[in-house]
């Protein structure tokens, strides 16, 4: 399976995907996906000259990360995708990527959010995108580290933020 | 004179500082910034803004950060190259770095302080065997 992990991190690549997610598998592609990204070129110059040694980045739009992924060029490689928001998780299987996890990284505070925990705030919308991933049949995990368990996160969401999950 | 902002995860950027005020003593026109797990890119960035102007004298800024790649480093970049400001990102920031550039930016252009900065840093990595082997030798 070419696509390893699905992330969504606000901070993109930074210090924990180079050195520890980086050092858990061997990523040959990260594409960061996000249609704010993609369209900004100082992002999208930046995001690629910070690619780990042997990897290659590629910053897609959420529609183009999803037609890669399902193409045969991507048969052959090792592919980390990372998206900024659970929205983005969600447009991305709409756009049909098989996803069977979508792990929550750094989720930062952002006007109108919610606190899960120091790592972890979610809006509204971030919320109503879990849940139809969790009703999608898409494990919902949590994990700043790849040592950090794998468990089911869509429970705590539901037991703290009720009033949006339900 | 060239100010400087060392910006790291956690406390590193405070101790170095404090590390370096032990070797050269205190100095004007340093400041630091910490990464905290709580903290957005942009809400750091807009606090690497701010320490840059705080030490800006005219002379431009030497950004110095921990670790290629990660969000210390991704802030000051993305300030660097939206190029309101004269300054350089450095990575790789140590206390060797720090005290070269302490003891030598008196009246040293930002240019000349970017290879003190990166000799300092490649020099300051040396392991005892090798020193030992080349004196004796």
């Amino acid at each position: 399976m070419p696509v390893m992990h699905v992330r969504m991190d606000n901070r993109l690549i930074h210090g924990q995907i180079l050195v520890s997610w980086n050092a858990e598998f061997k990523i040959h592609h990260i594409i960061v996906t996000n249609d704010q990204v993609a369209a900004d070129p100082l992002q999208v110059t930046l995001l690629k000259a910070v690619a780990p040694i042997g990897a290659t980045v590629s910053v897609l739009s959420i529609k183009d990360c999803v037609a890669y992924c399902n193409s045969p060029a991507a048969d052959n490689e090792n592919i980390f995708i990372i998206a900024k928001f659970p929205e983005d998780g969600l447009a991305l299987v709409e756009e049909g990527l098989d996803m069977p996890v979508l792990n929550l990284g750094n989720q930062a505070y952002v006007r109108g959010s919610k606190k899960l925990s120091n790592t972890v705030y979610l809006t509204e919308s971030g919320v109503k995108a879990l849940k139809a991933l969790h009703e999608k049949g898409i494990r919902i995990t949590c994990r700043m580290m790849p040592p950090d368990p794998d468990s089911e996160y869509w429970p705590t969401v539901e037991k703290k933020l009720p009033e949006w999950a339900t | 004179m060239v100010g400087i902002v060392i910006v790291s995860h956690g406390d590193m950027a405070d101790g170095l500082l404090d590390a370096a005020h032990m070797i050269v003593g205190e100095q004007e026109g340093l400041a630091t910034v910490s990464l905290r797990e709580m903290d957005a890119v942009e809400g750091l960035m807009e606090r690497v803004a701010t320490a840059i102007e705080k030490v800006d004298a005219g002379d431009g800024v030497l950004v110095l950060v921990d670790l290629f790649g990660a969000s210390p480093f991704n802030a000051s970049a993305r300030l660097a190259m939206q190029g309101d400001s004269n300054m350089e990102v450095i990575s790789g920031v140590s206390l060797p770095m720090l005290v070269e550039l302490m003891v030598q930016r008196e009246g040293e252009s930002l240019e000349k302080l970017v290879q003190v900065a990166l000799e300092a840093g490649t020099s300051g990595v040396r392991t005892l065997s090798q020193t030992l082997n080349r004196t004796t030798s």
